[in-house]
Parts: structure tokens; C-alpha cells; sequence
């Protein structure tokens, strides 16, 4: 218990790592914020740059931006009426009424302090139940590895994007992606086509930069003369009045948030829809309709999406399943630091885990400082012409692939990626998938290969193995369950049910 | 179905080259081991290859179904330079080539100013004199922030005898 409590105060006490931590969260409000510019894509892009850190740095600045960055989407979604990051999109709906009454200010400083409190509830599950989990975790077995990578790919697939086929596909070329350069296993070369430049793999930065940056910035392109529009702001720190009474759905919504959170493949937007969803089917007598500037639906999503971030962090340190495309990319960092979030990660590195804990305890209550000052700035800076933006995203991408291993070749990939990304994009297809194909790839390969030599190469024992043992049987059921959902012959039954019912 | 948004310029094309690379990925993923057995190095990124190609039938499939894209403003291939790949993208992305392949050449310094004044000159359309100081300004801060306080070893070019 001191031990913990020690590692959790590391960043406190250290003036640099609360440097580091206290700037992350800046720097990620202001990305968040900035329409184009998302948390993932700027994770993804700093972390080739601090690979070369100390893990507790980079850790700490890493905190501070996704902290920084769920919240940030909140503030250009209530200003400007455009949700700066897909976690805000609910915020946009009740926000941006609340702006055209003169009452941004207001609006802001109320979704600052329920970010804060979702962002405790997030954190404080993280830390109770993450050693239960991992503890939990010791028993999954090879198979269940590759259903819990199974499931996350389909998630993310499914939940996202025009259509479950374009998900799936999306997932199984990051697994391709994964696969190609050496065999762990046996060291034969999978997709190398003979040359020695394939048989180190392609850099998954490279790829994370290529369709979360480049691919991004090409999209907004299209939207480069969509002008801004100027705002007022007057009253920020909300009332005590306000807070108390909204304190009850804050609390809720934050549990929506974290268990959203904690699921593999589902992250801050989807924490917040639902939470949306529940505010608007619980409260009874709001004092303004919904969509017309209703503060519950403003603080429930709000607070629902940073508690989500404690809660992506569960399923990642635990399992080494990423709970969303961020947590996806901080895997990839983990990864480069030699470190291998799983069960064993707890029991190995128990400060890591409370370091990060602890970081992103002081992440929160930077954001509350940051949240209720320099809004004045921040309105100038969002304004930012993407003319000028959509530039320097590409020459941050180009760096940032280049210092990953100092090689040209990864930059030509990024762009491939990029461009591919693109037409993706512009297709229907999601990204995320392909980013969580890629990370979670090769170790359900490994996880496949260990279970079918466990089965002795016999199909039958192999199956027989996924019903037969009971955390097994639960994950395929849910995994049968998530794949039926997506075919007509659920639909159909549905319709016959209610048939029926009626 | 005309309950489905109609087609996007281009899609069927990419639906056909998104089967096509899947069935060239199963075929790739094929070479590597065979059927030889069930824990081979090539069954994982068979069964991916695998899922690739059923998962772009479907697409084909949808995509087909849909109402072909609406062609009262140009041709198939006119609005798909239009909308999907305007000349701005087609420039841009020129000039990002242009800049990956000066980048190992002239180093990270000359060859990101020189992007950053094409770019934003094209782009934003102000006076060249404001666009120099704004490229000279961005850079000198990403230089600042990545070489100095970050100590990011940035690219440095060939042709400069790697002086900058």
C-alpha cells in the first residue's frame, strides 16, 4: 500500500514529470479543441517523439494530452457548434444553444467541473479494480487471448463506420499490416517479397501516423474554407448551485463512462451518446427542452467521456486489449518502452500502474485549472485557419515517422498509409480498425499458434477447447453473439419476436 | 435500394481494387506456408487474407446494389476528380512527395521550410511576404520545441554535407 502510494506521488514530487503532465493536459485541450486535429492522431505523432524518453515521461505527457484532449472536443463543440473531437458530438447538441444565448462562458465552466468529476470516477475505477482484473486475467488462457482480440477488432469494426463488412475488412488488413516481416515463431519471412527492407515489419507509428495524421488532414482538405465563427465570453466558474444539483447525473453518467470506457473497442463517443441518451430518458422536467441548451444533457456526456479514460485504461494495462483507438496507440508507446501491457504487468511493474494512476489524477486536476482560465486565448487560437493547420500536421507526421528509427523508408509508408487512408475515409471505411488490426494482430497469431499446439493440431480438440472451459465459453459466446448481431438473421428474429409480443 | 445513399464517384472502382487486393494478399499469405498444417507461419495471415476477401465481396455486393452516382453535374470520372480527388488534393499530395523525397536530401530544416512555404502559399493565398514569416516562424517553433527541448534527432540532409 505505501509502495503504491509512493509510486503514485512519483509525478507529483518530481517538478519535471508535473511539467511534463501539466503541459500534456494544455497542449491536449488546445488539440482536442482545434477541429482536425485529434487526440489520437497528436498520441500517435508524440509518441514517436518520446520513445526515446523515460517511460514515466513519456507516460506523463501522454496522461495530461488524452486527459486534456476528451475534454478539449467539448470547447469547440459548445463555441463553434463543430465537436472537436467525436466525444463531443453530444456537447454540440445542447452546447452550442447554450452559446447563441450569450451563455458559452457559463456552459464552458460547467462541463469543466463534470469533466473533472467523470475524470475521478474513471480514475478511481482504474485503481480498484484493475489489480482485481489482472489478477482475474491470469487464468485466460491462449485462446481466450484470441477471442478477446477478436472481439475488440469487431467492436471497434461494428461500432463504428458505414458497415459491418467495411469494419471487418478494415480490422483484418491492420492484421495483415501486423503480419508482415518475420515470423516471431519460426523467423520465415511473411510478406517480404524477398527484400531485407519488409523483414523488420512496417512500423505500426508509421501507420498510425499515416491514417490518423496525413489521412485526416487530406480529408479536411475538403472543408478548408469553412469560416469561423466569433464568440463571447463572459461569466466561466459555474455555481455551486449548478454543480449540486447536476452532481447525481454527473455520477452516473461518469459509471456509463467508465464501463463504456472499460470495453474493448468502445471509447469516449460512445460513452458519451449513451450518456446523452440516459440523461434525456431520466430527467423528467428539464428546464429547457433538449437541443435547445439543456444543461443535463451537457453535463452527462461531458462527464461520461473523461470517465471513460480512466476506464480505456483498464482492458489496456490488464489485458493488453486497447479500450479505444488512444489507448491503442499508448500500447504501441508501452511496446517501444520494452514493456507488455498484460496480466503480468501489475505483478511486474506494479509502479508503472501507479504511476499512471497517478498521473492521470494530476492530469485531472490540471484540467480543471486550465479548464476555467484562458478561454480568451483559446478562442483565438481555435480559430486558426485550417489552411495553416492542415501544413503543419504534415510535417509533424513526416517527423515524427522519421524519428522512430531514423529511416526514410517509413515516412514513404506513412503517405501510402495516408493516402489509402483517405480513400477509406472517403469511402465509408473506419481507420480504427486497421490502427487495432495491426497492434492486436500479431499477438492473437501468437495466441492462435499457442492454442492450436495446445489442441496438439487436431481442429476438433481446438474447438472443443473454446466451449469446454468456462472463461472460453463466455467469450465466444459473446463473440457469437456480437458477429450474429450483425446479420440479417438477427433482424429477422427480432422482428418475429416482437411479432409475437404484440 | 433506394433507401441507401447512392454511390460516391468511385466506389465501385474502389470496391473491385479493395476485392482484388484482398484476393492478392490470400495469394501472398498462401505463398508463405501452403496448407501444410494448422500452426504454419502463413494460416494466420491466410484466415485475415481470407477475411479480407468475404469481407469485400459483401462490400461489392452493397456497393453494386446501390443507385449509381448521381452524373447530372459530369461523368463518373469527372466527379470523382470533383469531389473525391479535386486538383487541391492532387497538389497537396504532390507536394508531400516532393517533400518526403527532399527531406533525406536537403535535411529537415530547408526542405520543411520550403513545404511550409508552398503549402501555406497555396492554400491560404495571403501575401508571400506574411507567408514567409508564418513558415519561418512555424518552423523555428517546431524547431525549438523537437531539437532543443525534446532533443528529437531531426533528419539532416545529404546534400548540405549535413550541416543543417
Amino acid at each position: 500500500m505505501l509502495e503504491a502510494l509512493g509510486n503514485f506521488s512519483i509525478v507529483w514530487l518530481d517538478p519535471w514529470l508535473l511539467f511534463l503532465t501539466a503541459a500534456g493536459t494544455l497542449a491536449g485541450i488546445y488539440i482536442g479543441a482545434i477541429p482536425g486535429l485529434s487526440v489520437t492522431m497528436a498520441t500517435s505523432i508524440l509518441i514517436s517523439f518520446t520513445f526515446k524518453w523515460q517511460v514515466n515521461e513519456a507516460l506523463a505527457l501522454i496522461a495530461g494530452v488524452f486527459m486534456g484532449g476528451v475534454y478539449g472536443g467539448s470547447r469547440t463543440a459548445i463555441l463553434l457548434n463543430i465537436p472537436g473531437a467525436p466525444s463531443a458530438i453530444a456537447t454540440a447538441l445542447e452546447g452550442y444553444p447554450l452559446a447563441k444565448r450569450g451563455e458559452a462562458g457559463e456552459a464552458i465552466g460547467l462541463t469543466t467541473v463534470m469533466s473533472v468529476l467523470g475524470g475521478f470516477v474513471g480514475i478511481l475505477a482504474l485503481a480498484l479494480f484493475a489489480p482485481v482484473i489482472s489478477e482475474f486475467a491470469l487464468l485466460f488462457n491462449s485462446r481466450d487471448y484470441l477471442l478477446l482480440g477478436l472481439i475488440g477488432i469487431l467492436l471497434v469494426g461494428t461500432l463504428s463506420g458505414e458497415s459491418f463488412a467495411k469494419g471487418a475488412f478494415a480490422g483484418a488488413l491492420g492484421v495483415l499490416i501486423g503480419m508482415v516481416g518475420l515470423d516471431p515463431m519460426t523467423a520465415e519471412g511473411r510478406f517480404t517479397f524477398g527484400t531485407i527492407t519488409l523483414m523488420g515489419g512496417i512500423p505500426y507509428v508509421a501507420a498510425m501516423i499515416g491514417f490518423f495524421g496525413v489521412a485526416e488532414a487530406l480529408v479536411q482538405l475538403h472543408t478548408l474554407d469553412l469560416a469561423a465563427v466569433k464568440q463571447r465570453i463572459d461569466r466561466i466558474v459555474p455555481r455551486l448551485s449548478d454543480i449540486k444539483r447536476y452532481f447525481g447525473l454527473a455520477m452516473r453518467a461518469s459509471g456509463i463512462g467508465t464501463i463504456i470506457g472499460a470495453l474493448p473497442g468502445t471509447g469516449g463517443d460512445i460513452a458519451a451518446l449513451l450518456a446523452y441518451d440516459h440523461a434525456k430518458r431520466s430527467t423528467k422536467n428539464p428546464e429547457r427542452p433538449f437541443g435547445e441548451g439543456c444543461k443535463e444533457g451537457l453535463v452527462a456526456p461531458e462527464a461520461a467521456n473523461n470517465a471513460a479514460v480512466g476506464g480505456a485504461f483498464i482492458p489496456m494495462l490488464t489485458l493488453g486489449i486497447p479500450g479505444d483507438a488512444v489507448t491503442a496507440v499508448i500500447i504501441g508507446a508501452l511496446f517501444i518502452h520494452g514493456l507488455k501491457p498484460g496480466p503480468l504487468l501489475l505483478t511486474e511493474t506494479p509502479h508503472l500502474f501507479w504511476f499512471t494512476v497517478g498521473s492521470l489524477t494530476l492530469a485531472n486536476i490540471c484540467l480543471l485549472i486550465f479548464g476555467l482560465t484562458g478561454i480568451k486565448v483559446f478562442t483565438r487560437i481555435v480559430e486558426c485557419p485550417k489552411a495553416i493547420l492542415i501544413p503543419l500536421i504534415i510535417v509533424l507526421s513526416a517527423v515524427g515517422t522519421y524519428a522512430i528509427q531514423n529511416n526514410p523508408v517509413d515516412i514513404y509508408w506513412m503517405l501510402l498509409f495516408g493516402v489509402v487512408g483517405y480513400f477509406m475515409k472517403t469511402y465509408g471505411f473506419q481507420v480504427g480498425p486497421v490502427i487495432l488490426g495491426v497492434i492486436l494482430g500479431p499477438m492473437m497469431d501468437a495466441n492462435y499458434r499457442r492454442a492450436m499446439i495446445g489442441a496438439r493440431g487436431d481442429i476438433g480438440t481446438f474447438l472443443w477447447d473454446f466451449v469446454s472451459h468456462p472463461i472460453s465459453l463466455i467469450l465466444t459466446i459473446g463473440f457469437l453473439t456480437m458477429l450474429l448481431s450483425q446479420t440479417p438473421i438477427w433482424s429477422f428474429t427480432r422482428a418475429r419476436l416482437r411479432k409475437q409480443d404484440a | 435500394m433506394s433507401s441507401k445513399p447512392a454511390r460516391r464517384p468511385g466506389e465501385l472502382v474502389f470496391a473491385l481494387l479493395v476485392l482484388i487486393f484482398g484476393l492478392a494478399a490470400f495469394w501472398q499469405a498462401y505463398e508463405i506456408s501452403g496448407f501444410s498444417g494448422l500452426t504454419t507461419p502463413g494460416i494466420f495471415p491466410m484466415l485475415a487474407a481470407g477475411m479480407m476477401v468475404i469481407a469485400s465481396l459483401f462490400i461489392l455486393a452493397d456497393t453494386a446494389q446501390r443507385n449509381a452516382p448521381d452524373v447530372s453535374r459530369g461523368s463518373v470520372p469527372a466527379s470523382f476528380l470533383r469531389e473525391i480527388m479535386p486538383l487541391r488534393h492532387a497538389i497537396v499530395i504532390g507536394l508531400i512527395l516532393l517533400y518526403l523525397i527532399a527531406l533525406p536530401l536537403l535535411g529537415f530544416v530547408v526542405s520543411s521550410g520550403l513545404f511550409l512555404l508552398a503549402a501555406f502559399q497555396y492554400l491560404w493565398r495571403k501575401n508571400p511576404l506574411v507567408t514567409a514569416v508564418l513558415a519561418a516562424g512555424s518552423l523555428g517553433a517546431i524547431y525549438l520545441v523537437f531539437r532543443v527541448v525534446f532533443q528529437v534527432v531531426l533528419p539532416r540532409g545529404t546534400w548540405l554535407g549535413g550541416l543543417i
